[in-house]
């Protein structure tokens, strides 16, 4: 509103009738009407005339006798739009109206409040706070004298009673603003001075009589229900901390002289005075201490997080100006505090860690030995009933007392050992850690779960800094679910590795390990995180001088616990029933089991292989995959703990977890290969490749080591297998070794594990083809000749059309015996007609050296040197073994093997399959678990690429179709019927007219008619079969033929 | 009768490939070099001298000083950064290893082109004393170093048939400052020379054929020789400086490349051309290991301060075992 009369005279004018008015009679009309009056009255005028205008309000309240309720509302809204528009500019003159206006409220009757409105009060309370902001300058403070300390404790005691007793929210929360400005506490900008420490003893030794009422009275507020709203929790608590913290601050406490000096107060107002002395303060912090305790029980758990956030407040205040006076509050704050760490506020986290961060800094704990103490002891009993608590409590309790013991550790730092020294201590943290982190194996998945390719290594680290725990397996445990325990029991260990002592804490842990499978899987999560909090990477760390773990130390450290996860007794565990060695071994002790086909054995199979609930086979095989998974990742969080240090590890690591990474055990396939992500990402190789690469020598060391003991490393060759396909020739002599071990220990084993090897050889056969390719010459015919027949079987749908010539007629028969013409040998024409051969490049080298024949390359030699043994295993017992070695020469030196094959092997097979038909083709659905099935199934699906590399004659392929036509038998198991399919598809490639002859033979679907009528019908034999059991197969054969 | 299950023989801790050539020479070197960890340095037959890091178990150098001819012998001197490598171009290289580098700084000429390795004995820095075979089939050099100048030429008397000079050993007694001289020879004999009165003190023929190697306790004043035959015989050195057998340990295998006792004098170990390592008891002289690994002749064994054993073969590796940790 503008103000319509800037000057006094004016003003006066305006005003001074309604004053006089009101002077006579005292009514609420009358009020109103100065009040109208007043609002068109600037600021400077209403200054001026400020004495004159207050006297008629003041006098109404003044005046003897019963009032209205209404017109004393009325006054003191008016006397407070004074006061906002004006200063007080005399002392007196404050004094005065406090004691009007509080006297408004008093009930001489009663102690409480007088029963008045709501309005009322509310109005009050405004004019003091208005009347409190209004005092001029420096004459609040001289307000504050001994004298006024009944009525100000008056005025107190009135607003923490409304503050109490109060049913309107709004009543509650303006007494307590108004308390705050009565305790000069407010927070708005109108008290610019900061009170020098004369002032502020004054001051405090004047509070420090109401500190009992505020604090008792704020308390019972504070613990009061949690539906009065969060602002009022809020702002009792603000109140509370800063009273307590200006009274009992340790700075002022300590300029207390013993004896109190004599004031020149009366009597009265003497006995009222606190001498803030040493009892005094001792009796004080006891009480205050059990209020605190109370206070943080109930705040600490409180559901608005502003409410919490102003505990972290308290918490701070106190503990930094009264660490020495309420040194009794100090364990229950410090509690508070810690307990808040993990608050699900993000607000109250960071403002815990911001006040945590700012204790270190002041070297609050660290530099005060008080509070060291009380946190060491803390922990101490916290540590004495973690094993009770992580068993007893839900997983809300378990994450606050994990959160707890968290925020201990934090805040005391490098003290921690005080606590770890202590070895019944250690053993209860430890048998809490250990009893929490239980895991539960009972999922059947993981052993079922079963990866069939390793070889996929092609991955590469990954470019963004990779934490180990990024990539962690879930696990689930036994005492709780929520992920963020985990993550806190975590972030406990790190801390212990980061503060503690580290060789203490491995030497407990491995003690563990070693002592009970019960404990060793956690205790082996427990080191790894020990480990990766001693490396600092991940800590923050509160307290900066602390020393980490020098990396020297840390790495034997990591050595020594590496030695233990790799030994043979904890990696190599049972994970699965090893179905390939199984069979081999079963097949060697009994020959005779290849044709069993009775019930009684195949029910054994199927029991065997059927698991219909968690047995315990299959959860201690769990365990046994969780034991492994969790050292893998303790390597893989070791290599991070490390980093470039980790390279010297490797020469006994890599070889280890390269073996896992080809483990059958899906999650465990898994893990060993982040786990090598991991140690790429430390050591700096940019893939696995080149890490399995650049540390071929260690590996070949492992392989070569563990061939000697073959039994108990069955998996030797499928390391070589792996690093051979990740190496390149610069590694020939290296592989030329170690080759030189597995062919020897192919020569001891030939009879038990020979399969493996086969596999190794393949692999290295295919390696060296890589290495060193072929000048060119023959494979440059082989792929000819393969175009040829691609073209080949492009003509035939043209020459079966139904309009067919003469002329096509003719031009068939001469393509024909072209054919036949080169069929036949008689290629020099062919290739005249075609182009010149390229000279071979080969002859410049033979010139070199005319004479002396050179000596074979090694990587010649060594092809030699591997099918020298491979032609032994031709005639290995197993049949299996055999289909291998089979294909691993036809793969690569077809003429050589052609004869023996044709002479030895396929008689065997084809005489096999023939003999086994019937009894497959009459056996139920069991039968597919018997060996025999698989046998015959191994047979089957392996002739075909066999008949198409080997390139075998007309005679040998016409054996291998008559002992795969039966199987094209609807009769026989499904699998075998389309293992036989394979087969003929295979024989279409080499052979495609004579096989789909041979198939037209069994069944026939259309009847032929000649292309010319001057051509004879044809007469074939399947055509008058009309319904058959090779019916299907046949029409899905000759389908894929035209 | 059923004799007690022995323990399955260990594997060695860790096998060193990479020469591609035979390896004839293994020698510790304990300097301070590589920061604490000890050095192996090994010679092929394809004349190139590795050091190998123990650390990383990888080679870290390649010497090539002898044109391609087998390194029969090294030996550093006490600091560690000098490396002499006898080869069979008839050259003996002295390298200087320190801050890194690798060069030839001296040779000494050498005039037998036998497998006799040479032998050193440092007296008093900076001067040392080495014994090479001689220009005569039967003689011995003694030169002073780094001077190379011929002290003396060790030749025994026209009548004793001795032969070639097939191993040497340098030493010196506790009690006297005399330098002497055991040397093995052709004819399965070994004599204890006293170097500068040029004569032989005591010579015992305990070889049928001849010796390979020999080793000395000089504080037992006892020692061993390895033969192409299959014994190894120990003997003794009275007060007279006389040479006597103590008693002969018969092998199952004929042939030892080198034997040689560790440091601390409990242990030996001999190097078998049978493929096998076999460790004895030094003092009852009693068979604790036949150590299998190798697939060819071992040439060489070596110990390092701390009980490390190396093993150099015929098969171009070179294999490490921790064997009896040293007290």
């Amino acid at each position: 509103m503008m103000a319509v009369f800037d000057t006094p005279e004016e003003a006066f004018g305006v005003l001074r009738p309604v004053c006089v008015q009101l002077t006579k009679t005292q009514t609420v009309e009358n009020v109103e009407h100065l009040q109208t009056r007043l609002q068109a009255v600037s600021d400077s005028a209403l200054q001026e005339l400020q004495q004159y205008i207050l006297f008629p309000l003041r006098f109404t309240l003044k005046t003897p006798g019963p009032k209205r309720e209404r017109l004393i509302q009325s006054v003191v809204e008016c006397l407070t739009f004074v006061l906002s528009s004006t200063c007080v500019k005399e002392q007196e003159l404050l004094q005065e109206l406090f004691s009007e206006l509080s006297a408004c409220l008093y009930s001489p009757s009663s102690q409480k409040p007088a029963a008045v409105s709501e309005e009322l009060k509310l109005a009050v309370i405004q004019g003091l706070s208005t009347l409190m902001h209004s005092a001029y300058g420096d004459i609040i403070l001289t307000f504050y004298e001994p004298s006024i300390l009944p009525r100000l404790g008056f005025a107190v005691s009135l607003l923490l009673g409304l503050a109490e007793q109060e049913k309107s929210k709004q009543i509650k929360i303006a007494a307590l603003k108004c308390l705050q400005v009565l305790l000069l506490q407010c927070e708005c900008q109108d008290h610019p001075r900061s009170l020098d420490e004369l002032e502020q003893k004054q001051l405090g030794d004047l509070f420090a009589s109401f500190l009992p009422g505020i604090s008792t009275t704020l308390t019972r507020v504070i613990t009061g229900d949690f539906k009065q709203g969060h602002s009022i929790v809020v702002s009792s608590l603000k109140i509370f901390y800063k009273t307590v913290s200006f009274i009992m601050a340790d700075e002022q406490l300590k300029r207390i002289s013993k004896v109190q000096a004599k004031s020149a107060v009366e009597h009265r107002v003497a006995e009222l005075m606190v001498h803030r002395e040493a009892d005094w303060v001792k009796n004080t912090g006891n009480k205050l201490t059990i209020l605190i305790k109370k206070i943080i029980e109930c705040v600490s758990v409180h559901p608005h997080w502003k409410v919490r956030l102003e505990l972290v407040e308290l918490v701070e205040d106190l503990l930094l100006k009264c660490s020495q006076s309420l040194v009794e509050s100090a364990g229950p704050l410090l509690k508070a505090l810690v307990g808040l760490v993990n608050d699900e506020s993000p607000e109250v986290q960071a403002q815990c860690n911001k006040v945590l961060r700012h204790f270190a800094d002041q070297k609050v704990v660290v530099g005060n030995k008080a509070l060291a103490d009380i946190l060491s002891e803390s922990l101490h009993s916290l540590a004495t009933s973690l094993p009770r608590l992580m068993t007893s409590q839900d997983d809300q309790g378990k994450f606050s007392t994990l959160s707890l013991l968290l925020g201990y550790l934090k805040l005391l730092g490098p003290k921690i050992n005080f606590v770890l020294n202590s070895v019944a201590h250690l053993q209860r943290l430890s048998k809490a850690l250990i009893q929490v982190l239980e895991l539960d194996v009972a999922d059947i998945k993981i052993v079922e779960e079963r990866c069939w390719n390793s070889d996929d290594l092609n991955a590469s680290p990954k470019t963004s800094a990779t934490q180990p725990w990024n990539h962690i397996q879930r696990r689930y445990f036994r005492f709780f679910t929520d992920e963020r325990i985990f993550m806190l029991l975590r972030q406990v260990c790190q801390l212990l590795g980061y503060y503690g002592n580290l060789y203490l804490l491995v030497d407990h842990f491995m003690e563990l390990y070693r002592q009970s499978v019960v404990y060793r899987k956690q205790a082996a999560m427990i080191l790894n995180e020990l480990v990766t909090g001693a490396a600092g990477l991940e800590v923050e760390d509160l307290h900066e001088k602390h020393i980490k773990t020098n990396p020297e130390e840390l790495r034997e450290i990591v050595t020594s616990i590496l030695e233990e996860y790799t030994s043979q007794e904890n990696w190599y565990l049972v994970t699965c029933i090893e179905t390939e060695e199984m069979g081999e071994e079963l097949m060697m002790e009994h020959p005779g089991l290849q044709a069993i086909t009775s019930g009684e054995h195949t029910s054994q199979v199927t029991s065997f292989l059927a698991f219909s609930k968690p047995s315990p086979i299959v959860c201690s095989m769990n365990s046994n995959i969780w034991q492994i998974c969790i050292q893998l990742e303790g390597i893989g969080q070791f290599a991070y703990a490390l980093g470039k240090d980790f390279c010297l590890l490797l020469m006994s690591t890599l070889y280890p977890v390269l073996e896992k990474a080809g483990d059958q055990t899906l999650l465990i396939s898994q893990v060993a290969t982040s786990t090598m992500m991991d140690i790429c990402h430390a050591c700096g190789y940019d893939s696995l490749q080149h890490l399995i690469n650049q540390n071929s020598d260690y590996l070949v060391n492992g392989i070569s080591l563990n061939l000697r003991h073959l039994a108990l490393h069955p998996h030797t060759p499928k390391v070589l297998e792996v690093m051979l396909r990740n190496s390149d020739a610069n590694l020939l002599p290296l592989v030329a070794d170690v080759v030189q071990d597995v062919l020897a220990t192919l020569d001891q084993f030939y009879d038990k594990r020979a399969a493996s090897f086969v596999s190794v050889l393949h692999a290295l056969l295919a390696a060296l083809a890589q290495w060193f390719p072929d000048t060119g010459n023959l494979r440059h015919l082989h792929e000819q000749s393969l175009g040829e027949e691609g073209s080949h079987l492009n003509q035939r749908p043209a020459t079966l059309e139904n309009s067919t010539t003469a002329e096509d007629i003719e031009q068939f028969l001469l393509n024909y015996l072209k054919e036949k013409d080169v069929a036949d040998g008689n290629v020099s024409d062919f290739d005249n007609e075609e182009e010149e051969q390229p000279v071979p490049p080969k002859v410049e080298e033979n010139d070199t050296h005319p004479d002396v024949e050179p000596p074979l390359p090694l990587q010649i030699q060594m092809a030699m040197d591997v099918m020298e043994r491979c032609i032994h295993l031709l005639s290995d017992k197993n049949l299996q073994i055999r289909l291998k070695v089979l294909r691993t020469l036809g793969s690569k030196c077809g003429d050589f093997l052609r004869s023996r094959f044709c002479k030895d092997v396929l008689p065997k097979l084809a005489g096999s399959l023939v003999t086994q038909a019937p009894i497959s083709a009459r056996a139920g659905p069991v039968y597919s678990h018997t060996l025999a099935f698989k046998l015959q199934l191994a047979v089957l699906q392996g002739l075909g690429p066999l008949c198409e590399r080997l390139d075998l004659g007309e005679g040998d392929l016409n054996k291998v179709a008559d002992a795969c036509l039966i199987y094209l038998s609807a009769k026989q198991p499904v699998k075998l019927q389309e293992a036989a399919r394979s087969v003929f598809l295979h024989l279409m490639k080499v052979d495609p007219d004579s096989t789909w002859f041979l198939l037209i033979e069994l069944y026939c679907p259309t009847q032929f008619t000649p292309p010319h009528p001057s051509l004879h019908p044809v007469q074939l034999r399947g055509a008058s079969r009309q319904q058959n059991p090779y019916m299907a197969n046949v029409l899905r054969l000759l389908k894929e033929l035209q | 009768m059923a004799a007690p299950c022995p323990l399955p023989p260990p594997d060695p801790q860790f096998v060193l490939r990479g020469t591609q050539s035979p390896v004839h020479a293994l020698h510790f070197c304990e300097g301070r070099q590589a920061q604490g960890h000890p050095l192996l340095f090994s010679g092929s037959q394809s004349g190139l001298v590795h050091i190998w890091s123990l650390q990383m178990r990888r080679a870290l150098t390649t010497l090539d000083g002898h044109g391609g001819q087998c390194v029969t012998w090294l030996q550093t001197l006490p600091q560690g950064h000098q490396l002499l490598s006898q080869g069979r171009d008839l050259k003996l290289c002295l390298w200087d290893l320190a801050e890194g580098r690798n060069a030839v700084v001296d040779s000494v000429p050498l005039e037998s082109v036998g497998f006799c390795r040479s032998s050193i004995l440092v007296q008093g820095q900076p001067r040392w004393m080495l014994a090479v075979p001689g220009k005569g089939s039967n003689e011995v050099q003694i030169l002073e170093m780094p001077s190379k100048t011929s002290v003396c030429t060790l030749k025994p008397e026209a009548d004793a048939k001795l032969g070639m000079p097939m191993c040497l050993r340098l030493w010196q007694a506790d009690c006297s400052p005399r330098p002497l001289l055991l040397a093995g020879y052709e004819d399965g004999s070994v004599a204890l020379w006293d170097v500068s009165e040029q004569k032989v003190c005591s010579r015992i023929a305990c070889h049928e054929e001849p010796v390979m190697d020999l080793d000395f306790d000089s504080q037992k004043a006892k020692g061993i020789s390895g033969s192409a035959g299959k014994a190894l015989a120990v003997w003794r050195l009275d007060g007279q400086q006389a040479l006597q057998v103590c008693g002969t340990h018969q092998l199952t295998n004929p042939g030892i490349a080198e034997v040689t006792i560790r440091p601390d004098r409990k242990i030996l170990a001999t190097a078998g051309w049978d493929h096998r390592i076999r460790v004895f008891h030094w003092r009852k002289m009693q068979p604790l290991a036949v150590l299998a690994f190798h697939s060819a002749a071992i040439q060489c064994v070596a110990f390092a301060a701390d009980g490390l054993l190396a093993a150099g073969s015929k098969d171009q590796r070179i294999s490490l075992w921790s064997l009896y940790p040293c007290a």
